[in-house]
C-alpha cells in the first residue's frame, strides 16, 4: 500500500506545546519541595536491595532522609528540564518523564520511609505479582477493543479462569494441566460475547454485565455445591512452583522480581510480546484494527469483519482466562468465591491509560500494581500518611498522567460499535 | 436498507435479546441456588407432628428464623458461616422452620431483610456490622418481627432489635501472648480487611497482648500492621475477597522479619495461609473459627485460632424467640461466657512449650477474673 503524505508548508507547523515540560517542572517543583520539606531532619531511610540469595548481594544503603529526599528530588528536576530541549526537537518524552517518575517516588519513599526499613526489591517484586492478573486482563481488553468489541466482560473471564483452573489442577492432580483448562473457561466466556456482539448486534456494554452476573452465578453455585462439600477432591490443586531461570535470576534486584516465578509470569512476558508485535507489524494485527477502527472500510477490502472480530474476541477471552489461572494456580492455589474482586474493571481501566496499546497498559497496569503494594508496605512499616490517601494514590498518577503525559487519548473508531453489512 | 432485511434484523435483536434474558435469568437462578447451601429455602417443611409435640411452648406462633449474610457469602470459612451453624443447630434442637438469604454485595443488604420480612419471619438475624444501618432501619419500620444482628451494638435499639457482640480483643489478647512467646523473630503482624470495630478489635487486642508479653518478660516484640494511636493506619486488604491481597501483604510482613501473621480479613487471610506454607518458619493465627477445621488443608501453618462464639450466640438468640425471653439487651460474647476463646493447638500442640501453655492458661484466667483488663 503505497501513500502519497499532504504536502504542507513549513511555516504552517505550530511550534511544539510547552504543556508537557511545564507540567513536569512544576510537579518536580512542587511535589520534590514538600516531600524535602516533610522529611525529618535527624532521622535515617534504610532501602534494601537483597531478596532471598542472590549471587551478588547488594549491602543495605543507609542514608539521612532529607539528605536523600532533596538528593532525589533534584534528580527529578534535572530529568523535568532534560524534557525542555527535547519537547523543542519534538522528541519522545518517555525516557525523562518515567526519570522524573521514579526519581520523585524514591524522594517520596526517602521521606515516609525516615526510621524505617524499605524492602525496595521487595515492594517491586509484589507491585509485578499484583500486576500480573491486571496485564492479561489489559491484554485480553486490547485485543478485543482494537477489533471494535467492548470488553467490560474481563472480570468474569477472569474468574471463570481461576476456577476451572484450580479445579481442572485439582480433579487431575496437575497444575499445568489447570493451566490449559483456564483459558478454554475464558474463551468460552469471550465466545457468549461474541455471538451476542458480533451476530446478534447486543449493546456490548449490556452483555458484558449480564455475563459478568453469569461468571459470578455460575462459580458460585458450582462453589457451593461441590468445591465446599469435598474441598479434597475439587478444591484443592498445587500451587505452580517457582521456577528460577539459571544465570537471570541472580542478577541483582532485577532476577529476583523478573526471573524467580512461576510459569504464569513467564507467560505474560510471552503474552505482551506476542499482543505487541501481531497487533502492529503482521496482517493479522493490521486487519483487526482496521475492523476496530473502519470497519466499513476493512469490509469494501474484503476483510470479513464480524468474523475478525468474533475469533479477538473469543482469543482476549483465552488471555484473561490464563490471566485468571494466576489467582488460583499461580498465588493461593484454592479458589474463593469472587475471588477476583474488581481486578477486571482496574484491568479496563489500564486499557484505557494505556491508550488501547499493549506497551501502554502493561506500564499502567504495573503503575497500579506497584501504587497497590507501596500502600499495603507503607502501611505495615508505619508512615505518615493515612491508608485512604494513599489507596486513592494510583487513580490520582492516572489522571495527572493522562492530563499531562500522555496525551489525547482516543478509543478505536469503531469500538462498541456493531457491524451491520447493509 | 430494505424493509425486509429491516424487519429480518429486528427478529435476530429481539430474538437475542430473549436468549440474553434467559442468561440473565439462568444465571440470577445460580446465583440464587447458590445461596442456600442447605435445604434452608422458604419451602422448608413446617415441623413433623412429633416436632409439634415436643416444641417448648405450642401456645406460641411457629417461629421461623431467617438469616442474611453480608457480601462474604455463607461458605466464607469464617463468620457469616458460624452464624449459618447456629442458625442450623437451631433447627435441628427447636425444629423451627429456617431460610438463608445471602448477599451478594452491600447493595443486597437491604433487598434481602425485605425479602425476609414478606417470607413471615418471626426474627431476623442479620450477620456482620456492615448490615447495621438497614437493620435498624427495618426493625424500626416493623416492630411485629424480631431482629438480631451480628458484630452490632446501638446505643438505644428498638424494643425488637438485640446486639451480638464479642469481646474479641480478649481472646485476640491471649492469642497476642501466645505469638508473642512463640516469635523466632521478635516481629509479629496482624492485618484487618477494613477499619471497622469488628475487625479492630481483634487486632487492637492482639497488640495489647504482645505488649504484656514485652512487659512481663522484658522482651521487645514488635507488631507490624496496627498502629495503637491511630486505628486507620493499620494494614488493611480493602476487603474480604482478595485473596492474592492477603498473599502479598504475608509476603510483606515476612520480608519485613514476621513470623507470626493474624489475618482478620475472612477469605483474604486464606491467601496468607497460602503464602505461609510457601516459607519456613512462618505461622499463622486464624479468626473467627478454628482454622483447622474450616480451612483444614492450610492446618500445618495455624498456630491457633481466635473463635468467636457466633453460632452459640445466635442459637440462643433464636432460642430466646422461641421462649418468648426476647429481649434488647445487648449480648456481649466473652472469654468468661465462652463466646469467644482461642482454639486448640492442633498440630502446633507439641511446638508449644509447656510453660508457655500454663502462662496463656493464667492470662486467660486474669482476664476472666478482671486482674487483666483489655480495651476494645
Amino acid at each position: 500500500m503505497t501513500l502519497t503524505a499532504p504536502v504542507v508548508p513549513q511555516a504552517r507547523i505550530a511550534p511544539p506545546s510547552l504543556t508537557r515540560p511545564i507540567i513536569m517542572t512544576a510537579s518536580a517543583l512542587v511535589l520534590g519541595a514538600i516531600f524535602i520539606l516533610l522529611s525529618p531532619m535527624d532521622a535515617e531511610t534504610t532501602f534494601i536491595f537483597n531478596l532471598g540469595d542472590t549471587f551478588i548481594s547488594i549491602p543495605d544503603w543507609i542514608v539521612p532522609s532529607r539528605t536523600a529526599a532533596t538528593g532525589f528530588a533534584i534528580a527529578a528536576l534535572v530529568c523535568a528540564a532534560i524534557a525542555w530541549p527535547i519537547n523543542a526537537r519534538r522528541g519522545s518524552l518517555f525516557l525523562p518523564a518515567f526519570g522524573l517518575g521514579v526519581f520523585l517516588v524514591m524522594s517520596f519513599l526517602a521521606w515516609v520511609g525516615a526510621d524505617s526499613l524499605l524492602p525496595i526489591t521487595g515492594l517491586l517484586q509484589g507491585s509485578l505479582l499484583l500486576a500480573v492478573p491486571l496485564i492479561f486482563g489489559a491484554m485480553a481488553g486490547v485485543l478485543s477493543e482494537r477489533a471494535g468489541v467492548i470488553n467490560i466482560n474481563i472480570e468474569g473471564q477472569l474468574l471463570v479462569g481461576a476456577f476451572l483452573g484450580a479445579v481442572v489442577a485439582s480433579l487431575l492432580n496437575n497444575a499445568y494441566l489447570g493451566l490449559v483448562a483456564a483459558p478454554v473457561a475464558g474463551a468460552l466466556l469471550g465466545l457468549l460475547l461474541a455471538v451476542f456482539a458480533t451476530r446478534y448486534f447486543v449493546d456490548q456494554v449490556v452483555v458484558g454485565v449480564v455475563l459478568n452476573v453469569l461468571a459470578v452465578g455460575l462459580t458460585g453455585f458450582l462453589y457451593s455445591r461441590f468445591l465446599t462439600e469435598d474441598p479434597d477432591l475439587w478444591n484443592n490443586p498445587e500451587v505452580l512452583p517457582t521456577i528460577a531461570i539459571p544465570v537471570l535470576s541472580d542478577i541483582p534486584i532485577l532476577g529476583p522480581i523478573l526471573f524467580d516465578q512461576n510459569v504464569i509470569v513467564y507467560l505474560m512476558y510471552v503474552v505482551v510480546t506476542v499482543v505487541q508485535i501481531a497487533l502492529f507489524k503482521t496482517r493479522w494485527g493490521l486487519r483487526l484494527r482496521s475492523v476496530g477502527e473502519y470497519p466499513e472500510a476493512a469490509d469494501s477490502v474484503g476483510i470479513e469483519v464480524n468474523r475478525t472480530r468474533f475469533r479477538a474476541v473469543i482469543l482476549a477471552g483465552a488471555v484473561a482466562g490464563l490471566g485468571g489461572a494466576f489467582f488460583t494456580l499461580g498465588s493461593v492455589g484454592a479458589f474463593g468465591r469472587e475471588m477476583t474482586a474488581g481486578n477486571g474493571f482496574i484491568a479496563l481501566a489500564a486499557v484505557i491509560f494505556g491508550r488501547w496499546n499493549p506497551i501502554g497498559a502493561l506500564a499502567a497496569a504495573l503503575l497500579f500494581g506497584f501504587a497497590d503494594n507501596l500502600q499495603n508496605v507503607l502501611s505495615i512499616i508505619g508512615s505518615p500518611i493515612p491508608s485512604q490517601f494513599l489507596l486513592m494514590l494510583p487513580y490520582v498518577v492516572t489522571i495527572l498522567a493522562v492530563v499531562g503525559l500522555v496525551g489525547r487519548v482516543r478509543a478505536p473508531g469503531a469500538d462498541g460499535i456493531p457491524f451491520r453489512k447493509s | 436498507m430494505s424493509v425486509y432485511k429491516l424487519t429480518y434484523l429486528e427478529v435476530r435483536v429481539r430474538k437475542s435479546l430473549g436468549v440474553l434474558a434467559g442468561i440473565g435469568a439462568v444465571s440470577l437462578v445460580l446465583a440464587a441456588c447458590g445461596s442456600t447451601p442447605d435445604d434452608g429455602g422458604a419451602t422448608t417443611a413446617a415441623p413433623s407432628p412429633t416436632d409439634t409435640t415436643a416444641a417448648p411452648s405450642p401456645v406460641l406462633p411457629p417461629v421461623k428464623a431467617c438469616m442474611i449474610s453480608d457480601a462474604g457469602g455463607f461458605d466464607d470459612r469464617s463468620f457469616n458461616e458460624t452464624a449459618f451453624l447456629g442458625l442450623e443447630a437451631a433447627k435441628a434442637e427447636y425444629g423451627i422452620e429456617t431460610l438463608a438469604l445471602e448477599s451478594g454485595s452491600d447493595a443486597d443488604y437491604q433487598p434481602n431483610i425485605n425479602q425476609a420480612i414478606q417470607q413471615d419471619c418471626s426474627l431476623v438475624i442479620t450477620v456482620g456490622f456492615l448490615l447495621g444501618d438497614a437493620t435498624e432501619a427495618a426493625a424500626t419500620a416493623n416492630p411485629s418481627v424480631d431482629f438480631s444482628i451480628v458484630d452490632y451494638a446501638y446505643e438505644a435499639p428498638p424494643e425488637n432489635l438485640q446486639g451480638l457482640v464479642y469481646a474479641t480483643e480478649q481472646s485476640s489478647f491471649v492469642a497476642g501472648y501466645l505469638a508473642a512467646g512463640m516469635t523466632e523473630t521478635g516481629t509479629v503482624g496482624t492485618y484487618g480487611g477494613i477499619p471497622i470495630p469488628s475487625v479492630t478489635s481483634f487486632m487492637s487486642g492482639f497488640y495489647q497482648g504482645v505488649q504484656y508479653y514485652n512487659e512481663a518478660k522484658g522482651t521487645d516484640v514488635d507488631v507490624l500492621g496496627w498502629d495503637p494511636t491511630d486505628p486507620e493506619k493499620g494494614t488493611y486488604a480493602g476487603g474480604f475477597d482478595d485473596q492474592n491481597q492477603g498473599k502479598q501483604i504475608a509476603k510483606n510482613f515476612i520480608q519485613q522479619g514476621a513470623d507470626i501473621i493474624f489475618p482478620v480479613a475472612g477469605p483474604v487471610g486464606l491467601g496468607s495461609a497460602a503464602e505461609a506454607q510457601a516459607n519456613d518458619g512462618v505461622s499463622i493465627i486464624w479468626v473467627d473459627t478454628d482454622g483447622c477445621i474450616s480451612a483444614s488443608q492450610y492446618c500445618d501453618v495455624f498456630l491457633t485460632s481466635v473463635m468467636k462464639g457466633i453460632d452459640a450466640s445466635v442459637k440462643a438468640s433464636i432460642g430466646a424467640v422461641v421462649d418468648g425471653t426476647f429481649s434488647n439487651e445487648l449480648y456481649v460474647g466473652t472469654l468468661a461466657n465462652g463466646g469467644t476463646k482461642i482454639a486448640p493447638y492442633n498440630e502446633f500442640d507439641a511446638a508449644v512449650p509447656a510453660e508457655l501453655k500454663a502462662e496463656v492458661e493464667q492470662v486467660t484466667a486474669d482476664i476472666v477474673s478482671g486482674t487483666i483488663t483489655v480495651t476494645p
